[in-house]
């Protein structure tokens, strides 16, 4: 045996291989393609709709929509203030409709995520077998590189929204499924124990003691998936998302400092708008659960 | 004691000047090669080396490159020796200045055939409507090619954002009207993204309609078909409208794509140690398209790199590049490469 150099498969062997995953994937999509992206049309057409309710309202209601939003959240003033002069600002500068299209999918990756991912953390924090199968693909979803899984994305559903949202929620899922996971176990046993005393059946103890008692921590998940989003705006618009991905990749390929820096801030506004709203909201939760002790 | 040291450094002189002399008229020398980051031209770097290398008894070494990093070097340092494909619209002026000075010699003014940019369509859509003979005739008919999100409109798909060819685009669908003939942009977001919205229609048979260019392994793989665009409509509607941002053109008018200058550059040192027989090699030197593009699917369907490619060809086509050289030439390069 030669310890200088790793065994490798011969060259024609490695080839076939990789063309008969290729030459197998694309008969998949053959086959199953159009049914698949069929199934992805409500998805798309409440996409379309949100973002065209957005750009085509007139634009101190869509403003005003947002600063009342930020209030209901946070019950902050200068947080709903900040979060209308971020909006005019972003609109002055004529950023106005991308930052809609922006806003209309990460609001929909975000309920998304929340609609798979909670259910998904209860049954991990069930039962450990599952946590077990599911911890790795977690990993795995937020460490893959995006074009990896993008490309057979492409092959499967073209170009465009529903892809785009794909892979914004392979990456911003994990953090609300593992917060989820945490929250559910990290509930007090004794607190459980006593509901169990008084005959409560698992569905009851889930959606009266654990789901509540543990929802700040779920809400630092949704808060985590948000940012997850955001972060991965570029990337979608990269398999033709639009929003404010597109001027930003205009930017890189043309070294256009200034317009880079506007669309980039305007993420980060956006950023910083969802996070503190979302943040204030999970703390007022905990100072409810605080004041019932 | 003075007059031994003159002799003999004067001898040295001579002796290491004759030596330098003789090695570079018999056997051409060292010559660097760009490498361009992109397929065609990584292979057609391969078969330049390959047969300087065999052929004419050059040692020549491949730099890696891309069109202005290289260009730049070249025009300043005179290296490398030899762009074998340099897409020259990006730097025409300067090019121009510099073979004028003599720096630089754009010695092949067509090393690849039919190739160039424009807008394409897949075989299969033409096959079962070959009414669709030139633009305007696909323009009429958008129900063919839906629009992923809008499926009344018909899908333009246009360049990645940031190409220079994204601002022609969004004027060409001005200049054709395209918005009143019931149209609308695809965005393809990046160079994957193109590549898979026409992988994805012509792997399902459905219709693509938008911008590509050759020689790429796409236009090889699925026989995309290059739409008429009709005449050229003039270069300063070209230069001063159709490629500027969309405020600054405001009256564009149709047009088919400006032509691809695509170049072979060599230095001035190549001229000197290549010699004129070099020199002929790359004035003969041209690729078919097609066979260009065979050659492109090849290296994708393989995931064969330029090297392999470059053997590849040279053992397939011999026919092509065997007028490239004289007789001689090309038994040496036959026998270099074992055939």
């Amino acid at each position: 045996m030669d310890f200088n150099k790793i065994p490798v498969m011969d060259r024609q062997s490695l080839r076939d291989l990789k063309k008969g995953i290729d030459q197998n994937f694309k008969e998949f999509s053959r086959e199953y393609g159009d049914g698949i992206e069929s199934f992805f049309d409500p998805l798309l057409s409440f996409l379309i709709w949100l973002e065209k309710l957005l750009v085509g309202a007139p634009w101190p209601i869509v403003i005003f929509a947002f600063g009342f939003l930020a209030w209901v959240g946070s019950r902050s003033y200068k947080l709903a203030l900040g979060t209308v002069l971020s909006f005019l600002v972003i609109g002055y500068f004529g950023m106005w409709k991308n930052c809609m299209a922006t806003v209309a999918i990460i609001s929909v990756a975000t309920l998304v995520c929340i609609a798979v991912g909670i259910p998904i953390g209860i049954l991990m924090s069930k039962s450990n077998r599952a946590e077990k199968a599911i911890l790795p693909i977690l990993d795995m979803m937020q460490t893959i590189p995006s074009f990896v899984y993008l490309i057979p994305i492409i092959m499967l559903l073209g170009i465009g929204k529903v892809p785009g949202l794909l892979a914004v929620c392979v990456y911003a899922l994990p953090p609300i499924v593992r917060l989820t996971n945490l929250g559910i176990r990290e509930v007090d046993k004794e607190t459980l124990e006593a509901s169990e005393a008084f005959g409560a059946t698992t569905m009851q103890k889930l959606r009266t003691v654990q789901i509540p008692l543990s929802l700040p921590t779920i809400f630092a998940g949704v808060n985590q998936t948000i940012m997850m989003a955001l972060a991965m705006v570029v990337i979608a618009s990269m398999i033709g998302v639009k929003g404010l991905g597109i001027p930003i990749l205009q930017a890189i390929s043309n070294q256009y400092l200034a317009s880079g820096l506007m669309n980039g801030l305007a993420i980060v506004a956006l950023a910083i708008i969802f996070d503190r709203v979302t943040q204030q909201y999970g703390q007022r939760i905990q100072k409810h659960r605080g004041q019932k002790k | 004691m003075k007059i031994i040291k003159k002799i003999l450094i004067s001898a040295l002189f001579v002796l290491g000047f004759n030596s330098y002399n003789v090695s570079a008229n018999a056997e051409c020398g060292d010559i660097t090669i760009a490498n361009m980051n992109w397929a065609s031209a990584n292979f057609m770097a391969e078969v330049d080396k390959v047969i300087l290398e065999e052929g004419f008894g050059c040692n020549v070494e491949l730099v890696p490159g891309a069109t202005m990093p290289t260009f730049t070097s070249m025009q300043e340092k005179g290296e490398p020796d030899v762009a074998p494909e340099f897409w020259a619209n990006a730097a025409i002026v300067e090019l121009e200045a510099a073979v004028k000075e003599g720096r630089l010699h754009s010695i092949n003014k067509a090393p690849i055939t039919g190739l160039g940019e424009g807008w394409w369509v897949l075989p299969h859509t033409l096959a079962k409507h070959p009414e669709l003979t030139s633009a305007d005739e696909i323009l009429k008919r958008p129900d063919l090619f839906p629009h992923p999100e809008d499926p009344s409109k018909g899908g333009f798909h246009i360049c990645p954002p940031g190409w220079n060819c994204e601002l022609s685009n969004r004027n060409h669908f001005r200049a054709w009207e395209m918005e009143a003939k019931g149209w609308a942009i695809v965005e393809t977001g990046s160079a994957a993204g193109l590549d898979g919205s026409i992988a994805k229609a012509a792997e399902r048979g459905e219709n693509w309609f938008g911008y590509y260019w050759s020689p790429t392994s796409l236009v090889g793989k699925y026989n995309l078909q290059a739409v008429d665009m009709g005449e050229y409509a003039g270069k300063d509607n070209w230069d001063n409208c159709l490629s500027k941002p969309e405020q600054e053109c405001a009256n564009p008018k149709k047009s088919s794509w400006v032509k691809s200058e695509v170049f072979t550059v060599v230095s001035d040192n190549y001229k000197n140690t290549a010699g004129k027989a070099g020199m002929n090699y790359f004035k003969k030197r041209t690729y078919p398209g097609d066979v260009m593009n065979g050659m492109l699917v090849y290296m994708a369907e393989q995931q064969a790199d330029g090297a392999d490619a470059a053997v590849e060809f040279l053992v397939r086509y011999p026919e092509v590049w065997s007028k490239w050289v004289p007789k001689s030439t090309a038994d040496k390069i036959r026998k270099g490469i074992g055939l």
